[in-house]
């Protein structure tokens, strides 16, 4: 990747970018150019089940064979075969909407970003990607499908994302765990400041379900250093707590319970076979996908 | 201990303490609001941390605070040290120093083997020797009879070294007050030191009799007005107290019960020490020069911070002049540990007794009573009783006294008996129904002190209302030698006495060209005299115008006629005169006069050394100022021969404020002086110099250096 295209892949540049969708597409060709070989192997029709005819429908799709033995029209049901059903679970509780630098992204824009770029590519290569938007509840759902078409209801989808309430991940693990019956690939995007301490148990479910679960973990890097020095009344973004503290003199404790939360969470993904990764969102888009992706790829082949 | 500061000027620098205070108050902002998702984090991180940050902010402020205040504390120069040498801090800029040393009495205390004056004399040479060679300085000998004078400070600093260095201690009390203020004076005149500063070292026990505190301090005049001066007080005990035992008081009186020459010795022992003094020797020696001995030893309890009695009774084996001392065991100060009281033991009496109305029955005798008072066991008087018809056979010359009790007539015995009198002898005349008074008037003409008239009978003995009638004594002369030793109650004895017949006497007639001089000692109520003194040549009357047995009166089984006939005698003996004066106090001028055809020619002091005699002023008599205590004794010439006379021999007291070693709290003194701006006390130092006193500036810097360390540990 030269020089020119990397500086377009970072998030202070992406930031610059009004849009979404050209967020996406910018990440999305970088993406796709830093990739050797396309995941995709073809596509085929397969038959899912048979429908009573109602009028309406398609008559090419009668199945003749059936009316002859049961003397109905029957109709043929067919579900497209792709690659990969790819669920992208995007949190957009408040917390989210932190930005600590206003140069660069805040961690929902940081997360949509990386969701609407990972949709255009799943779609590019004939993957079908859905969406799920979180906070305290499930608040919005795209099902997973593979049209070109299928990618502007997402991204504006992702756009229209707003930070708000708290946050409780198992929301979206009960949904996908009623919507998603098949293999599929769930990935979420969230900074798992959940006050439930069981959400990686909860992700870990769908582990054992038999879904790739991967963790985009993002963070601002201000939660990661707490530059903070100054006398601060520091606010909760997803309730009324506030607390007044000198930076100096809670940023040693703040980073030792921070990084003792931050070992927990990637010890117990790696427990529950789950891929994990830290996306600070001072880190190019790219840098995140491009790995995840050749993963990806290696294990599909 | 006391902190003192050399710059105490520079204080308000510790103002810098409030500092960070200060700091933290102005530049406290208000916290900038911010919204944080992982604000659980923060408050998990402050629940852990917050004792730990609270003991840390503590602490840094603690470290800053100290380190400012250490360095204002510095830059102060303090110094630490006990009080009495609290820092004796030279005042800024060289000054007119006038040193006072104190050389009373109490500074011949000894304490470690050396006296308090020796030391007081080193600090103050020390002090001396710390002046800077453009400090003028002068030396105020502080004791002794003089009154207390220093000249201006000068230059000649080796002047006042020599004066100091010839001080010696004295016996005599030492008014501290007005030596410094006699010194402050000679600060006032200084001229070569008039810009100076003034500065006042004194050197000395800080005894509180020394100091008289309710005289206003000492002030030094300079151009711009009254200045309190600078004053270090050196003091000699570096600080110790001063225990004391002292003989403060002897008295003697007669005691009879004792034995004819018996004496009652009264010592006042004074303790002047925190603890009481159980079973504390107590001598009482007798006797001058080479034949003094201890006649007795004793003990006695004296309390502490008090005084006790102890009473010795002695029996002198002669009459005549003497002297006693009580002593104690000789302690830190032996001066007043012994104490000399010269006095007369009264001599034995050689008494005529001539009974002019004599009885076989004995209390009818006229002479019964007189000589049952006069030779009672502890009566100096030796009585001889004859009858008048013995009387042209007596010899008046082996007599001192003559009793002529209701004698009709001398006859020729009149002339001897005349110049008895006259050449020292004395004569006592009493009344009865064998006087005849014209006869007595004829033969006794010339020594009469009043010419007898007739007899009075004021009442009938036995009549009813006689007793109410009787004549009773009044007009007593108390104050006569006679009837001194009646006071209180025992005047009763004498005022009780009734008396129902007794001559009437004629006002006295002066002889011409004699020296005749008479003094009614007793008076009846109606106005007559009773008892009449005449002084006849050397020799002394007592005309008695009653009777001395009971038909007249009832004074002879009065109580006071015992004591009022053993007066009589003893006075007309010329005994009861033969009183010494006062003992008189050490530097106190006392008389001299020596006996008729006597020169004094010398005095022999209680260390045994002559001394000149002083020379007679105009009106003949010679005083002389003793300068120590003790037993003083004066060596006469009389007939070409040098010899001690007894008689004029005199005891000298030490002074009894110099017995007082009760030490002055020094920071009384000090703030009479103006307080600790003004005084300072130096105790175990040289005065003048830096002293012994820790400064303290170096362990503030150093504290000041660990304060910046921990506060940069803490920040860091």
């Amino acid at each position: 990747m030269n020089e020119r295209r990397r500086s377009l892949l970072d998030p202070e540049v992406l930031a610059k970018l009004a849009t979404l969708k050209l967020r996406a597409r910018a990440v999305a060709e970088g993406v796709l150019s830093g990739l050797h070989k396309s995941p995709q192997h073809g596509q085929s029709v397969e038959f899912a089940e048979h429908k009573e005819y109602a009028p309406g429908d398609d008559v090419r799709r009668i199945d003749w064979k059936a009316y002859g033995k049961f003397d109905k029209y029957y109709v043929k049901r067919f579900e497209q075969e792709t690659n990969l059903r790819a669920w992208l679970v995007v949190d957009s509780s408040g917390s989210m909407g932190f930005r600590g630098d206003e140069r660069r992204l805040g961690k929902l824009e940081y997360a949509s970003a990386l969701a609407a770029s990972l949709a255009y590519v799943l779609v590019r290569q004939q993957d079908a990607a859905g969406l799920v938007v979180v906070d305290r509840e499930v608040v919005r759902s795209v099902a997973p499908r593979a049209a070109a078409t299928h990618l502007g209801a997402l991204v504006d989808t992702l756009a229209a994302l707003e930070p708000r309430g708290g946050t409780r991940l198992g929301a979206a693990v009960d949904f996908l765990v009623e919507r998603a019956p098949r293999r599929s690939s769930v990935i979420v995007f969230s900074d798992l400041l959940d006050p439930d301490d069981g959400v990686l148990r909860a992700l870990a479910q769908l582990r054992r379900r038999k879904h790739e679960v991967t963790i985009f973990h993002v963070l601002d890097p201000a939660e990661i250093d707490f530059p903070y020095e100054d006398p601060t009344l520091f606010l909760s973004m997803e309730d009324a707590r506030q607390i007044e503290a000198q930076g100096r003199d809670v940023r040693k404790g703040y980073l030792e319970v921070f990084g003792r939360w931050l070992g927990e969470v990637r010890r117990r993904a790696a427990e529950a076979d789950l891929d994990y990764v830290l996306c600070p969102t001072d880190r190019p888009l790219d840098e995140v996908l491009v790995p995840f992706l050749a993963r990806r790829e290696r294990s599909a082949a | 201990m006391r902190l003192t500061f050399l710059n105490p000027a520079l204080l308000w620098g510790l103002l810098a303490a409030l500092l960070p205070v200060l700091v933290h108050l102005f530049y406290r902002r208000r916290p900038k609001p911010l919204a944080f998702p992982a604000i659980d984090f923060i408050l998990k991180a402050r629940r852990e941390t917050q004792r730990r940050l609270r003991l840390k902010k503590v602490l840094l402020f603690a470290a800053r605070t100290a380190l400012l205040a250490a360095v204002a504390l510095a830059i102060l120069r303090p110094r630490l040290g006990a009080p009495e040498a609290a820092a004796a801090a030279a005042p800024a800029g060289p000054s007119a120093t006038a040193i006072v040393l104190d050389v009373s009495a109490s500074m011949r205390y000894r304490l470690s083997g050396r006296t308090l004056f020796e030391r007081a004399r080193e600090d103050a040479l020390d002090a001396l020797d710390g002046l800077g060679s453009e400090e003028p300085a002068t030396a105020v000998v502080c004791g002794g009879p003089e009154a207390p004078s220093a000249a201006p400070p000068s230059f000649d600093k080796a002047a006042v070294r020599r004066a100091l260095r010839e001080a010696e201690p004295t016996f005599g009390h030492a008014d501290l007050t007005a030596c410094v203020t006699a010194a402050a004076r000679a600060l006032s005149e200084s001229a070569a030191g008039a810009v100076l500063g003034k500065k006042l070292v004194v050197a000395t026990d800080l005894t509180a009799a020394a100091w008289r505190l309710d005289a206003p301090p000492p002030m030094a005049q300079t151009p711009a007005g009254a200045v309190r001066p600078e004053v270090t007080l050196l003091d000699a005990a570096r600080g110790a107290s001063l225990p004391n035992t002292a003989v403060a008081a002897v008295a003697a009186e007669p005691d009879p019960a004792v034995g004819p020459r018996g004496f009652r010795v009264t010592a006042t022992l004074a303790g002047y020490g925190d603890r009481p003094l159980h079973d504390l020797p107590v001598e009482l020696r007798v006797g001058a020069g080479k034949e003094a001995a201890t006649a007795i030893r004793a003990f006695a309890e004296v309390p502490a911070r008090g005084t006790a009695k102890k009473t010795l009774s002695y029996d002198f084996r002669a009459g005549g002049p003497a002297a006693i001392a009580v002593a104690l065991p000789p302690d830190a100060l032996p001066d007043d540990d012994v104490q000399w009281l010269a006095l007369e033991v009264p001599r034995e009496v050689r008494a005529l007794v001539v009974d002019g109305s004599p009885s076989p029955v004995k209390h009818r005798d006229e002479a019964f009573f007189v000589e049952a008072a006069l030779a009672s066991a502890a009566s100096p008087v030796r009585p001889k009783v004859i009858d008048a018809e013995a009387l042209p056979g007596a010899r008046f010359a082996d007599y001192d006294v003559v009793f002529l009790l209701d004698v009709r007539s001398l006859g020729a015995k009149a002339a001897e008996l005349e110049s008895f009198v006259e050449k020292g002898g004395g004569l006592f005349l009493s009344m009865g129904e064998e006087v005849d008074p014209d006869r007595y008037d004829a033969e006794l003409a010339r020594l009469l002190p009043a010419p007898l008239h007739v007899v009075k009978t004021a009442a009938q003995r036995g009549a009813p209302g006689a007793a109410e009638r009787a004549a009773r004594f009044s007009d007593i002369a108390w104050d006569h030698p006679i009837f001194s030793i009646f006071t209180g109650q025992a005047r009763e004895g004498l005022e009780s006495v009734r008396t129902w017949r007794y001559m009437l006497l004629k006002p006295a007639e002066r002889v011409k060209g004699g020296e005749a001089r008479e003094r009614v000692l007793l008076r009846y109520d109606d106005g007559s005299p009773a008892l009449v003194e005449g002084l006849r040549g050397r020799g002394r009357v007592l005309l008695y115008a009653s009777t001395v047995d009971r038909e007249w009166t009832d004074w002879t089984i009065r109580t006071s006629f015992l004591p009022a006939m053993q007066r009589f005698a003893a006075w007309l003996a010329g005994g009861l005169e033969e009183r010494r004066d006062a003992p008189t106090v050490v530097y106190a001028s006392r008389p001299l006069a020596a006996g008729e055809g006597q020169r004094i020619a010398a005095l022999v002091g209680p260390d045994g050394r002559d001394r000149t005699p002083p020379r007679p002023a105009r009106g003949g008599r010679a005083s002389f100022v003793p300068d120590r205590p003790g037993l003083w004794q004066v060596k006469v010439e009389e007939a070409g021969a040098v010899r001690l006379d007894p008689r004029l021999a005199f005891a000298v007291l030490p002074d009894p404020r110099e017995s007082d070693t009760t030490r002055l709290d020094p920071s009384e003194l000090t703030a009479w002086f103006g307080g600790a701006v003004h005084a300072k006390v130096a105790g175990d130092r040289p005065a003048g110099g830096e002293g012994r006193s820790v400064p303290l500036w170096s362990l503030l810097l150093a504290l000041a250096v660990a304060a910046f360390l921990a506060e940069g540990l803490l920040v860091a």
